[in-house]
């Protein structure tokens, strides 16, 4: 029988500005070893649950835990601030916000200074973590110039020189594309067998992980347990087949399109066009210029050669909220005056904005924020809609809920161009793909051709949707 | 010798340059002030790598403040008496006035000049090191303003997005400035939002590698005091004592 390193008995937990349990009724433990994952929907609270065990909280948010948590066999609360820290370390989701030293070799430093580690061992406790974690070429490099798989990678790094006995991890993946994230599992499974970790993992997006994790601990929308069960491996969400919708006309057509900032040619001479209802997924891998392509389309970038002609070309950044200008989601739409009293109500029915139409743009959800964002650009008669990564950090429902609203436009003669990471995302939905590489466009081909060309795929970073096989009995 | 004014500890610079500046401010005659600036700038010159264009620049506000200073002083400056050493358009300088007004020109050079010094020869993360372990800040500030260094970058791609999809959005540029900063209210709320949530993650994400705002035993980079910083102290001294001295000598 394997030690046991955490155990929770009864656990309920409450937020003190919250009427309901946002925790209730959990009770499991972890022996050493293991690679456990949480899952479960947005706002089950995973996320709450692996803070309770790392002692984040509930001194940071004076939350009120009813039941028992025990850390290696010591009740939570008995332990002083910072020292379950040594021997459980956690690596979040968002690479860019967890560091705060320039270098790589500083931040290492950082956590063991906090560890008190004397002068003498600190230099070999950092080569031999970077030695550990093949990282020893990036040890003076600044971390901000670092891409966002490498920036994880550091994180983890971090938490392991405390030499920890278990490794939390809380979504590690979301902000990284598939053939990064594999990378990263790969190399996560190998640093796993050589420190012998536990691994307790919160994942919503699994396809990922492959055969990473040993036993999977399901939670329900009201924070308890569903199923505490082995892992299988499982197919990643399935999206309903979709009938494609492109109708004839031309909506969008660049010739020779490109652009030159500060003597850097960012894109290359490129020519496509697009169809009404038609839609189009950018991909390539990160920095290669599909941000640019988005912002030189709707005009946010000034050309330096080419052309574009089109029905009017409207943008959805990840972050819908940047677009937000005024107090009350009515006013947000009709913003730009271009659309009458009539078509302002028939597309805030449409896209079921009439219900939340008096609330703040800011204070309502991610999902309804960006279609505030969408009505505001058709409103403004932007038919052929830009959106940038908008599969970034969402989970299954949310992510079944965008493949519902860009099917119904684009069923009216919206055209959509995508760019996205979420390779079967991509599959259900694309009329064509548009591959760039190092800022210059391979082609636009046939969705249905792209998903089976793997050396094409794997030239630009992309990994063949698990779901191509399924997509193409329902072609056959 | 050029590298004199880099590798000093930032501390015991800060301390050396607030300390001047409390001392040049007890001295009402224009000649210390001079003096003083001119010593340091003759310290910059041979004892740091700076850009000087770039010094240039940053100083032309700071030559417009102090002719400011000196024509308000001359013009409006209240009756001191003495003699009047010229008149024009019917306004009587008198020599006093005159000296006032070239000490108040020059302690604004001296005082930025000096600001300029520190800005230009230390590195703020270094400096933020050296107040943690000779002065003693406490590491929880001092890891939180390094943070907030580290997301300045950050900070700066987010506020060109926001601004361009603004734009896009048909939110002209308003043509009168105050226009303009009020239009700053809708970036500035974006932001901020994005802001608190990140400086939440950074503080967990600190804590969970077992920070707690406890003064550490060890550092990595342990920033010290050396020779040069007693030379540095030196020669600051003896600039100032100069100027001290030769400035009362000579009024």
């Amino acid at each position: 029988m394997p030690d046991e390193i955490f155990s929770l008995i009864g656990l309920s937990f409450r937020f003190p500005e919250d009427e309901a349990k946002t925790l209730t009724g959990i009770s499991f433990s972890v022996h050493r070893g293991e690679r456990l994952v949480l899952t479960g929907p947005s706002g089950c609270g995973k996320s709450t649950l692996l803070y309770l065990l790392n002692r984040l909280y509930p001194e940071n948010c004076d939350g009120l835990v009813d039941g028992e948590i025990l850390l290696f066999g010591k009740p939570a609360a008995d332990y002083a601030a910072g020292e379950i820290n040594h021997r459980v370390a956690t690596v979040f989701q968002d690479p860019d916000s967890q560091f705060c030293m320039p270098t790589v070799e500083e931040e290492l430093a950082f956590t063991l200074e906090n560890l008190q580690t004397s002068y003498d061992e600190m230099d070999p406790r950092i080569q031999a973590v970077l030695e550990l974690t093949q990282l020893t070429h990036l040890r003076h490099t600044i971390i901000q110039s670092l891409s966002g798989g490498m920036k994880q990678r550091v994180a983890t790094a971090c938490a392991l020189i405390m030499d920890p006995e278990v490794l939390l991890l809380d979504e590690p993946l979301s902000h990284l594309d598939p053939y990064t994230a594999k990378q990263f599992v790969q190399w996560l499974e190998q640093l796993q067998q050589q420190a012998n970790l536990t691994i307790v993992a919160v994942e919503h997006r699994l396809d990922s992980w492959g055969s990473f994790f040993g036993r999977e601990i399901q939670m329900g929308g009201d924070g308890n347990i569903v199923a505490d069960q082995k892992f299988t491996t499982r197919p990643s969400v399935l999206f309903p087949v979709r009938q494609p919708a492109v109708q004839p006309e031309t909506a969008l057509h660049a010739a020779e399109l490109s652009v030159t900032i500060k003597n850097k040619q960012l894109l290359s001479p490129s020519t496509f066009s697009a169809h009404r209802g038609e839609v189009v997924v950018i991909a390539g891998p990160n920095g290669s210029g599909k941000s640019t392509l988005m912002k030189l389309l709707c005009g946010i970038y000034k050309k330096t050669t080419g052309t574009i002609e089109s029905d009017g070309t409207g943008y959805v950044p990840q972050s819908p909220e940047y677009l937000f200008l005024t107090q009350r989601v009515d006013q947000e739409v009709a913003y730009s005056g271009a659309s009458t009293h009539d078509q302002l109500h028939e597309l805030m029915v449409n896209l079921r904005l009439d219900e939340i139409k008096e609330a703040h743009p800011f204070a309502v959800s991610h999902g309804q924020k960006r279609r505030v964002a969408i009505a505001a650009m058709l409103a403004d008669k932007r038919p052929v809609l830009l959106m940038d990564e908008p599969t970034s950090g969402q989970d299954t429902a949310a992510l079944l809920e965008l493949y519902g609203l860009i099917d119904q436009r684009s069923k009216e003669g919206t055209t959509f161009l995508i760019v996205t990471h979420d390779m079967e995302f991509a599959a259900s939905l694309a009329d064509s793909v548009l591959l760039i590489k190092d800022g210059q466009m391979t082609g636009k081909f046939d969705a249905k051709d792209v998903w089976h060309d793997e050396e094409l795929l794997a030239s630009h970073h992309l990994l063949a949707p698990k779901g191509v096989a399924r997509l193409a009995e329902s072609f056959a | 010798m050029r590298n004199l004014l880099h590798e000093m500890n930032p501390s015991v610079k800060f301390l050396l340059i607030t300390l001047s500046m409390l001392a040049i401010a007890f001295f009402f005659n224009p000649w210390t002030p001079l003096l003083f600036w001119a010593g340091i700038i003759l310290l910059q010159l041979t004892m740091s790598r700076i850009n000087w264009k770039l010094w240039l620049l940053f100083m032309l506000p700071f030559f417009i403040g102090a002719f400011g200073y000196l024509w308000t002083t001359v013009v409006f400056g209240a009756d001191t008496g003495g003699t009047v050493i010229w008149s024009f358009a019917g306004i009587d300088v008198t020599d006093e006035q005159w000296a006032r007004a070239l000490s108040l020109a020059f302690r604004v050079m001296a005082f930025s000049t000096l600001s300029l010094l520190f800005a230009f020869t230390t590195d703020p993360v270094k400096f933020i090191l050296s107040l943690m372990q000779q002065l003693k800040l406490s590491p929880k500030l001092a890891y939180g303003i390094m943070v907030g260094y580290q997301f300045l970058p950050v900070m700066k791609d987010e506020f060109t997005q926001i601004q361009q999809a603004h734009r896009l959005r048909g939110a002209e540029m308003k043509k009168r400035s105050w226009q303009r900063l009020l239009e700053m209210r809708r970036v500035l709320i974006p932001m901020l939002a994005g802001a608190v949530r990140k400086a939440e993650r950074s503080a967990f994400a600190m804590e969970a590698r077992g920070f707690t705002g406890e003064p550490r035993s060890a550092y990595y980079r342990p920033v010290r005091i050396g020779r040069i910083d007693f030379l540095m102290s030196g020669v600051f001294f003896l600039i100032l004592l100069i100027s001290c001295v030769g400035g009362s000598w000579l009024s």
